[in-house]
């Protein structure tokens, strides 16, 4: 018997967004929520539910790396250092959590000294120990966390420890007595307090088991302990009755448990939040386009577009023809029509140009160097363009996944080129496949879809993808394979400076980026807005949306 | 007897070994990428991604990976790549959903299948036949994704008869785990009535021209008992033997479609999914799973029907 | 016999047909079958349906140039049209496309990439059908031949065949298709003998094509098993033809019957399997357009650009129906046991 398979991609997955570690939004500036900070007053009780519409990939905090788990993560493993609970751009500052204070850095930005808090107990009664933290990275390195490469390639004896030549790693001191950690790193490293604050750094006791435990996941230190998980299904983030504000100052204690399902299909996730059967729309879901409407008539006052930290754009493969030729490049930018792939994204993009997006230090401020993207393109001048370099009629095969909209995206994108004057054939492959794929440099893939969503707030992040270090022969991300020595000169001061005087060289990135415009190694053209979608039980302005970890579950109450 | 038995059973474990190396070069032999580079992560230097493949044995010979594979698949301990959750758990948890869904769906398409080809069969050539014919026929030509979507907007979303979709279990709320199932049975249902209404009523057209019951009547038995007892129970020969195929066959992960489209999270659901992962031990098992049902079962039939008709044993 | 997809069913084994009360003495079988299917409205009707269907599509590109004025992958996102003297945009800054404007750009409306759903309609009615025939053709020629082999041969030959028919047909197919339709989307198929290319429409007319030649192979196995013991094979052995002739010359007119009941069976399923492939994501690939991927696509619209699903669906539904009530009155065409009346 033959029974007709319902495609993945169609409804399932339809405009779930799973995003490499850290997608986060400053809010837009009209949905600024100033009051959203984390206080003792307003209601709490009862239970919220969350619809998800892609399961977090991990429960396990060593192992996750989407934003789906780390909005669990978060708020129910802390590690030394965690994100304030405030909107916009004072979410993206960092508190100390387990730590004391911030650290002392010294050995011109190589050592980092700090000390454990006292008296803090995991969720089980265990105390937390100093030499914890040493366990954890070790096993998250060891799991292997997807980002397990920001350890290694940072922290001294990280990387001896990962290949098996050390037993433990050697750049991590940890007294138990006196709680002061010391870890030294390779070289300079300005986010390195983002780094060891990400969820995968957040404590377990030293002896967790080092195997995928996503489904009974190990005691934690924070307002919210996880638990009851069925793997793919459901699981609970319950609020920890021995949290109180003053634990940890900064983490607020919750107001009320989370109860997360996972939504078959975003359709009918959004018609619960909507029919106030579901409390919460995951915010890194999109809402079906054929809703959207709906929702802003009878939900106007629960719902609102917040931009994220993204960016969407077409990489350019410098090294191969057409596009190792700057006209061929620069004509495409000319050439695309940001509002129209907006369109096809529901209009949840803020067309753009730049590569470092806004709410982000660095994004330029000048007038886009290919005309206004919210305006129509110049075709024209496109083909003009390439007609100069000679190299019109030249062949191109645009690679894209079969998720939508991107594969939608990358539709228009041929449809584009072929106006142009390339002649251009759409390549879509699977979903799961994709990256792995175009990351293979001996396949040479001349432009496609690609996307970065910030994993902290700090542009050296965007512009591991421009940088010819990171360049390798198999998954890898950069690329457009941009070698440029201007890049390279510049980023090797700009990647030393600490986060916390990144204000400092602002401008610096800003003319960072825009030559990176001017040289058009990419086309650039969208930043993400997500969706804060609430049912009316829920007190919508009081809740927190983050930067980097969309609904800040620790800040729900009801009406 | 005994030899045609102790065939069949031959036949049936060399197919079953066949399926398992088919699905099994299928899924990782034909050229689908790299597993070990889509588990290793998006920033995963080489060094990283030859730790995986050496940890999941991708870098050893394909014949090596198949032993292995089997062998896992016959302790009950393979695991799957994108989440190295246990398959067989993930597939018990998803049996219920499954089984609910198909049995629902069987005892409908097989009452109204079997109705339906009686009132046609009994008013053949008249109006009723050919109304009954032509709906079975659209049933038959209607692609059940498209019915599915069609049915939660509408019924479920705008009119808001049904639930939007999913499962509850039986233990937990008996009306609820009948309001959500009612949808599915339906959009299940409605292609296979199509189905066996046409199989019943051929093979019911066939059995009233036999001598028997032209004997029967002869007797002066009512029409109605004609039809019931002797005309029906054996124009159902056939129809059983199919209903029992395509039964384990819905099971085995058929009604993934179904499954898929109101989020019920069944066998098929999962097995969908995992496809979309490209994530292979569990298709290949929910693959094998499902094979094998099929051919244990049509090997028992073979072997029920050969004792009651000695002239099948070719 | 198991159902398809589209549940048509397989019929057993087809007799030859009998001879109508009213029918002049000595006519063929053949056009005996031809006289009751002219007789037969509804088939004919419904197989004019089909043969419209047909038409319409083969003249795809007349349309797109004459009538639509664009091609089927030309992306009109920002563009706006003319719509009852008002202008409206063809996709609204939100991403919903317009519905039918019953003119000639964009008659049954546009989807979400802003493309002409009519145009994309013919041109993907094209691919749908020339995988279905292809597979069609494929199903029939092996069938045939491994049915004709099996039945004949008997002993070792149809041990292995029907094992291997077993094995093809136990298959959960759809997951069969789908995997290898994913599989092989990216590298495509390369045998050394032949190769197809990933974007090729050979790749699901293949997958499809194998998948039915067990629904096939078995009942003509079956027929021949009955035919190979008949009087006239016998007195060809005696004539000293050797096997092949046997079963190209004397079994193989005989099959001839159900062969063309078949192969409008045959036709609609491979269509809807074809659908359902394309639907989901491993039957026709980006941007060919077809009628699954255009339904897949649609579904993510609803409720706003409910023609998006309605459209290829319908068109879908009328295409199949057409072929299977055609199918089903030429079967009642050469068996008409099926329209006898109940005796009194």
């Amino acid at each position: 018997m033959q029974w007709t398979i319902k495609r993945i991609g169609a409804i399932a997955l339809t405009g779930a967004v799973t995003v490499a570690l850290g997608a986060c939004g400053s809010s837009s500036k009209s949905d600024d929520n100033g009051g959203g900070s984390a206080t003792s007053g307003g209601k709490s009780g009862g239970t919220a539910t969350v619809l998800m519409g892609t399961a977090p990939d991990y429960l396990d905090p060593q192992r996750a790396y989407t934003t789906q788990g780390a909005e669990a993560h978060w708020i129910s493993y802390l590690g030394l250092y965690t994100y304030a609970h405030k909107n916009g751009v004072e979410g993206g500052k960092v508190i100390p959590a387990l730590a004391e204070d911030f650290p002392k850095v010294t050995n011109g930005g190589k050592t980092y000294t700090m000390t454990l808090r006292k008296g803090l107990k995991y969720s089980d009664g265990t105390a937390v120990k100093a030499s914890d933290f040493p366990f954890t990275i070790e096993r998250a390195i060891k799991a292997p966390w997807g980002g397990k490469s920001f350890f290694t390639g940072y922290i001294k004896g990280a990387q001896a420890f990962d290949s098996g030549k050390a037993k433990s790693i050697s750049g991590i001191k940890a007294d138990d007595a006196t709680g002061e950690i010391t870890i030294d790193l390779v070289k300079p490293y300005g986010a390195f307090l983002n780094v060891i604050a990400f969820p995968s750094a957040g404590f377990v006791p030293t002896g967790t088991k080092m195997g995928n435990l996503s489904n009974n996941p190990p005691p934690g230190v924070g307002p919210y302990i996880l638990k009851d998980v069925v793997p793919n299904r459901s699981f609970k983030v319950v609020r920890n009755p021995d949290w109180t504000d003053q634990t940890v100052p900064g983490v607020p204690k919750g107001k009320m448990d989370i109860s997360v399902k996972i939504a078959s299909n975003t359709q009918t996730e959004a018609e619960q939040v909507l029919n106030n059967a579901a409390d919460v729309f995951d915010w890194g879901d999109q809402l079906p386009p054929s809703l959207a409407s709906q929702v802003t008539a009878k939900a106007g006052d629960r719902f609102a577009k917040q931009n994220t930290v993204s960016t969407y754009y077409f990489f350019l493969n410098t090294q191969t023809k057409p596009f190792n030729n700057l006209k061929a490049r620069q004509a495409v930018n000319y050439a695309v029509d940001r509002r129209a792939i907006a369109r096809l994204n529901g209009g949840n993009f803020k067309p753009t140009c730049w590569f470092l997006p806004e709410g982000l230090i660095g994004h330029p401020m000048g007038e886009c160097p290919y005309g206004d993207p919210n305006a129509a393109p110049d075709m024209a001048k496109a083909r003009q363009l390439l007609k100069e370099s000679g190299l019109a009629g030249s062949t191109v095969t645009v690679w894209g996944q079969n998720r939508s909209p991107r594969k939608e995206f990358t539709n228009y994108y041929t449809d584009v080129l072929n106006q142009m004057g390339f002649k251009a054939k759409t390549k879509i492959i699977a979903d799961a496949q994709y990256f792995p794929t175009i990351g293979n440099l001996k396949l040479q893939p001349q432009t496609g879809f690609a996307d970065w969503n910030q994993d902290f707030p700090n542009p050296s992040d965007f512009y591991l993808l421009m940088d010819k270090n990171t360049t390798q022969a198999t998954n890898n991300q950069n690329f457009s394979q941009v070698n440029d020595p201007h890049i390279q000169s510049e980023l090797a001061e700009l990647n030393a400076v600490p986060a916390d005087k990144l204000d400092t060289v602002a401008d610096r990135w800003q003319k960072l980026d825009e030559y990176l415009a001017q040289k058009a190694y990419i086309v650039s053209y969208g930043q993400q807005q997500n969706p804060k979608f609430f049912s009316d039980k829920l007190n919508f302005d009081a809740a927190v949306f983050h930067p980097l970890y969309g609904n800040d579950w620790s800040t729900l109450e009801p009406k | 007897m005994g030899r045609f038995v102790v065939k069949r059973l031959l036949s049936v474990v060399l197919v079953l070994f066949a399926i398992s190396i088919m699905t099994f070069l299928i899924f990782q032999a034909i050229p689908s990428g790299d597993p070990a580079l889509r588990m290793a992560g998006r920033l995963a230097t080489p060094q990283q991604v030859q730790d995986v493949r050496q940890q999941w044995g991708f870098d050893k010979p394909i014949y090596v990976q198949y032993a292995k594979t089997m062998q896992k698949i016959a302790t009950g301990s393979v695991e799957s790549y994108t989440q190295q959750l246990n398959v067989l758990d993930e597939i018990k948890r998803g049996l219920p959903a499954t089984i609910s869904l198909s049995v629902g769906a069987g005892v409908i398409w097989l009452s109204l299948g079997v109705l339906f080809g009686l009132l046609s069969a009994m008013s053949a050539g008249k109006f009723l036949d050919r109304a009954l014919t032509v709906l079975s026929l659209v049933g038959v030509s209607t692609p059940v994704f498209f019915l599915g979507a069609l049915m939660l907007y509408y019924l479920a979303y705008k009119l808001a008869l049904f639930p939007l979709g999913g499962y509850v279990k039986f233990t937990d709320s008996p009306w609820g785990w009948f309001t959500h199932l009612l949808m599915p049975w339906f959009a299940l249902s409605v292609l296979f009535i199509g189905v066996y209404s046409r199989v019943l009523r051929s093979t019911v057209l066939d059995t009233m021209n036999e001598d028997f019951v032209r004997a029967a009547r002869a007797k002066g038995i009512s029409e109605r008992r004609v039809m019931l007892r002797h005309v029906l129970r054996n124009s159902m020969i056939p129809v059983i033997s199919l209903f029992g195929l395509d039964f384990a066959a819905v099971v085995g992960g058929g009604a993934i479609l179904t499954e898929s489209v109101f989020g019920l999270h069944g066998v098929g659901q999962y097995a969908a999914e995992s496809i979309g992962r490209l994530d292979v031990p569990p298709v290949l098992v929910i693959t094998m799973l499902g094979a094998s049902a099929v051919v244990v079962l049509s090997a028992v039939l073979d072997v029920v029907f050969a004792i009651l008709d000695p002239r099948i044993r070719l | 016999m198991a159902t398809t997809d589209t549940g048509t069913e397989v019929p057993s084994a087809i007799s030859a047909a009998r001879p109508d009360d009213d029918a002049p003495p000595g006519i063929g079988p053949y056009a005996l079958a031809w006289r009751r299917l002219k007789r037969n409205r509804a088939a004919l009707f419904f197989g004019g349906v089909f043969a419209l269907i047909v038409v319409l599509c083969l003249l795809a590109p007349f349309y797109a140039k004459h009538v639509a004025h664009t091609g089927p992958n030309a992306n009109h996102l920002t563009d706006q049209v003319r719509v009852g003297g008002k202008l409206k945009d063809v996709v609204t800054p939100g991403g919903i496309p317009i519905g039918p404007t019953w003119h000639g750009r964009f008659l049954l409306g546009a989807d979400g990439n802003g493309r002409d759903v009519a145009v994309r309609l013919l041109y993907g009615g094209r691919n749908s059908l020339e995988i279905g025939v292809v597979a069609t053709l494929i199903t029939m020629l092996l069938a045939t031949m491994i049915g004709l082999a099996a039945g004949f041969f008997r002993g070792l030959t149809d041990a292995i065949l029907s094992r291997v028919l077993d094995l093809i047909w136990s298959f959960p197919v759809v997951i069969l298709g789908v995997a290898l339709g994913v599989a092989l989307a990216v590298g495509g198929l390369n045998l050394g003998l032949f190769e197809l290319k990933g974007n090729s429409l050979g790749v699901p007319a293949v997958i499809i094509g194998v998948v039915y030649i067990p629904y096939v192979a078995k009942p003509i196995r079956g027929q021949v098993l009955g035919l190979r013991e008949r009087e006239f094979v016998d007195a060809a052995r005696v004539q000293g033809l050797g096997n092949v002739r046997i079963m190209i010359g004397e079994v193989l007119p005989n099959l001839a019957s159900t062969i063309i009941v078949f192969i409008p069976l045959i036709i609609a399923n491979a269509i809807l399997l074809e659908a359902g492939l394309s639907y989901l994501g491993a039957g026709v690939q980006d941007p060919n357009p077809s009628w699954g991927t255009m339904i897949s696509d649609g579904i993510r619209l609803i409720p706003s650009a409910i023609h998006l699903t309605f459209v290829p669906g319908f068109m879908l539904l009328f295409t199949v129906l057409g072929i299977n009530v055609f199918g089903d009155g030429v079967r009642d065409a050469l068996d008409p046991r099926a329209k006898v009346r109940i005796e009194r």
